[in-house]
């Protein structure tokens, strides 16, 4: 018998702020286990919240072996820890950073009304068992989120931006902000050709779907079939990437404790299907290769799916890619998505106009549509090396409006 | 019990969950397990901000409510202000799901057994399109106790069950998932559904077989029962909610009481009280009852939903809506069971009057802003007042500025949806929409 235990300990404090002002200073402090033993081809396993001590944890999860819940794999080995995490914020400190950032919008933007939050996370993620396994990952973040209306709108909100990093950064903040707020009540046209700049997270939500090693065997995905076969652009490049750079608050190790070679595993490589991402289960029952791919099911065995996508840069900015061009770049786009033909199709309630680095004006109301094929294919433009506008990765593609 | 601070308000919300899941892909049991979590929310307010703390550790909370009172600035006058005064007090245990309905005492075995039944029944081998096949259960329990430095005392339960069927249908290599789940109170409720999913899959094989491209526009719309409930939910619900006004003079001077929003075939009610649905809450999580609240009555708007603070501010009555996702989650002002009033036309009818349009027959989820939306599961062409063949669309949109100018037909076939989840700043709820068939004159479909 093997037993294993995966730790989470997690730290949130927050200044919550509604329509201007100061509503709740939040904290809340979490440690969670997950203990587990295998034995004989099955797994024993039981969540904790708070405290317990480990002979309890263990001797719970035993029980839970009579479910007999398969799991023949042989847990991992070895040794790392990483420690990401940059500045530990004081309560004291976090206020005085809500209050500054609170007085600028107040001060400089006094047509807006402001809610959200300014807040630290620090989450520790722990993985140890009695073949030697001993891992964890550390990393925290100082957010400044902020949702944001015009006195005179009559909608609920109009907008958000965010300032999210490993430390705060007061004049990055406000040059967000400026940037958000300062043309907002310009009023613009839309543009004949519609390039979208955004951030590229809801627009590959398809891929959870059609890159699931289940679904390309058994035929439920668009990419079933596909395997080797051109499929996307040549500039085209997906991973799932938990090296140093692209992770954020992500651990390097997956729910089964795997750790993968230089912390990357290539799904499509320049627009090519090499892969689906499997867990052992999957790759073991299909036949195909394991991608560290096992979610952290602290309270059953492992199911397939922790992935941490990533659309590899290409080498030139936003603005080089753009050359001269101009971007929209949808803040409200909420309702629709992905049908299941891979179509896409969803109302853009609030969207800025850009030259790839400074907003604008303010856009009406449309509809984006386009397709998985097209945008990631013969519409993609590219994911710059530079992160204008929002602090983070953003994806350039050409897309369609529709009636 | 608790020593509470001087000078300040505080409450402390404790919960004890207990969870279970069962669920059987393609014949294989991927989750088996039962999970327990305790934990409490300490609060302290001291008349400007408020101070909260998480524990799941329940020994700690005096400790926690002692340094949380720490960092507050006490008021002697905390009593005097007015969303403290509206905080009722309440002693009271409201446990209706003791002894024999209490879902925490149905075994591993009776779960597996309900799950085989809906399997054996619903799974058909011979539809080669059926590539997948999910059979799904999950049970929550959750007892809740609330304290008050005003000296509320409330005990509270609250229980769902849930099984249902969901299916991965590959149609010329394109895969439309679709099923069928239901969600009662009590798990005995839970039997004998097989032949209404097997219904649905029906269906949702012809949509998969049949369905042709919406070509995008403007359409008559009619929308089945649980659309309609959704569609209150989001086109207007949202906007019912106090929370997002208090400091917004536009928004106070638009959803000002006895404005006509509507057509006066429009009356949507919220109210917490309604036992046995989804939304159901003896006391809200500030302590308050909860209370039926008209929001539009024939097409005025006649109230909105509040939390204490949002009542005091607005001078309006509380509506007993304040509520949190669990006890990690700050109370805010939310929908309970928010259903759009039933008319005096047949269904059919409504259908008949329509002589080119789109009937939305099931939705997956929706959004609430002032544009709303409302992403369908399946929908059919109406010609010359029948329904016609399956339509695939992506999205359903319009303005609640005018779309409830533009019900010009509401039904007699009032449902509820006792399975929906409404997310709300990062916080999702149980909540149960309900509606008749209506009529709009024009939404966009995409």
């Amino acid at each position: 018998m093997y037993k294993e235990k995966i730790t989470s300990h997690y730290k949130y404090s927050e200044i919550h702020i509604e329509e201007t002002r100061f509503k709740a200073f939040n904290k809340d402090t979490r440690s969670e286990y997950s203990f587990r033993v295998y034995d004989g081809g099955y797994a024993g396993i039981q969540l904790i919240q708070g405290s317990i001590g480990e002979a309890e944890g263990f001797r719970l999860a035993e029980n839970n072996l009579a479910l007999r819940r398969p799991y023949k794999f042989t847990p991992e080995t070895g040794s790392r820890h990483r420690d990401q995490s940059e500045v530990e914020y004081s309560d004291k400190e976090l206020m005085d950073i809500a209050r500054q950032t609170l007085d600028y919008l107040k001060t400089h933007h006094p047509d807006y009304i402001f809610s959200g939050d300014v807040s630290t996370f620090r989450k520790t993620l722990s993985m140890e068992n009695d073949l030697g396994l001993d891992v964890s990952n550390t990393d925290a973040k100082i957010s400044a989120d902020f949702s944001f209306k015009h006195k005179d709108s009559k909608d609920i909100m109009d907008g958000w931006f965010s300032f999210s990093k490993r430390q705060f950064d007061f004049e990055k903040f406000k040059e967000t902000a400026d940037n958000f707020l300062t043309n907002f009540t310009n009023r613009v046209e839309l543009p004949e050709e519609l390039i979208i700049q955004d951030q590229y997270y809801s627009y590959i939500g398809k891929m959870w779907e059609t890159l699931n090693a289940e679904n390309l065997a058994l035929g439920t995905s668009l990419l079933s079939g596909k395997i080797g076969e051109k499929v996307f652009a040549d500039g085209f490049t997906l991973t799932h990437d938990v090296t140093d750079r692209e992770s954020w608050i992500t651990p390097f190790f997956d729910g089964e404790g795997v750790m993968l070679p230089g912390d990357k595993y290539t799904f499509i490589k320049d627009g090519v299907l090499l892969s689906g991402f499997a867990d052992k289960r999957i790759a073991d029952k299909y036949g195909v290769p394991h991608t560290g791919s096992a979610n952290f099911c602290t309270a059953d065995i492992p199911t397939n799916g922790n992935i941490n996508f990533r659309i590899e840069r290409c080498g030139r900015t936003v603005k080089e890619l753009l050359d001269g061009r101009l971007t929209v770049v949808p803040i409200m786009a909420a309702g629709g998505g992905f049908n299941e033909k891979g179509e896409y199709v969803t109302p853009v309630q609030t969207a800025l106009l850009c030259d790839g680095e400074r907003l604008l004006g303010r856009l009406p109301e449309f509809t984006l549509k386009g397709n998985m094929f097209d945008m990631f294919g013969k519409d993609f433009i590219g994911v710059a090396s530079d992160e204008p506008v929002f602090n983070d990765k953003q994806i350039l593609m050409k897309m369609q409006y529709s009636k | 019990m608790y020593k509470f601070p001087e000078g300040l308000y505080s409450d402390i919300r404790i919960e004890r969950a207990n969870y279970a899941s069962y669920r059987v892909q393609n014949g294989e049991v991927m989750t088996n397990n039962e999970v327990p979590i305790t934990g409490a929310m300490i609060r302290v307010f001291d008349g400007k901000m408020w101070y909260t703390g998480v524990t799941n550790d329940l020994d700690s909370i005096q400790s926690e409510l002692d340094s949380l009172a720490a960092v507050a600035q006490p008021d002697p006058d905390i009593l005097e202000h007015p969303a403290v005064k509206l905080y009722e007090v309440h002693k009271a245990k409201v446990l209706r799901f003791e002894g024999d309905r209490d879902n925490r005492k149905i075994t591993r075995e009776q779960r597996e057994e309900l799950v085989r039944g809906y399997i054996k029944a619903c799974v058909d081998e011979s539809i080669p399109e059926i590539r997948q096949w999910y059979a799904n259960y999950h049970q929550s329990h959750v007892v809740k106790e609330f304290y008050s430095s005003k000296g509320a005392e409330i005990v509270q339960d609250f229980q769902q069950c849930f099984v249902g069927m969901w299916y991965d249908i590959v149609i010329d290599g394109v895969t439309t998932s679709g099923g069928k789940h239901y969600g009662f109170m009590d798990f005995d409720e839970l039997r004998g559904h097989q032949d209404e999913i097997v219904a649905k899959r029906d269906r949702y094989l012809d949509y998969a077989r049949n369905a042709v491209d919406v070509t995008p526009g403007d359409y008559v719309c009619v929308l089945a029962p649980a659309v309609t409930g959704m569609f209150t939910h989001e086109s207007f619900g949202h906007k019912s909610e106090a929370d997002f006004m208090l400091n917004d003079q536009t928004l106070r001077d638009e959803w000002v009481m006895g404005k006509k929003v509507g057509s006066d075939l429009v009356s949507i009610c919220d109210s917490g009280d309604m036992f046995p649905h989804r939304g159901y809450i003896a006391y809200d999580d500030e302590g308050s009852a909860p209370r039926e609240t008209w929001l539009i009555r024939n097409g005025v708007l006649t109230g909105r939903l509040h939390d204490a603070n949002s009542a005091s501010v607005l001078g309006e009555e509380l509506t007993g809506n304040s509520r949190a996702q669990d006890f990690g989650c700050t109370p805010m002002v939310r929908m309970t069971n928010t259903y759009m009033e039933p008319g005096d036309t047949a269904p059919e009818d409504i259908i008949a009057g329509v002589r080119d349009g789109i009937y939305v027959y099931d939705v997956i989820y929706g959004t609430g802003q002032a544009t709303f939306t409302m992403k369908p599961a399946i929908c059919y062409r109406i010609r010359d007042g029948k329904l016609a063949e399956p339509i695939r669309a992506n999205v359903v949109t319009g303005t609640v500025f005018e779309t409830l100018f533009n019900i010009d037909a509401v039904g007699n076939d009032l449902e509820f949806c006792d399975t929906s989840t409404c997310g709300k700043m990062g916080q999702s709820m149980p909540v149960s929409d309900g509606g008749p068939t209506i009529r709009v004159k024009s939404l966009n479909v995409n």
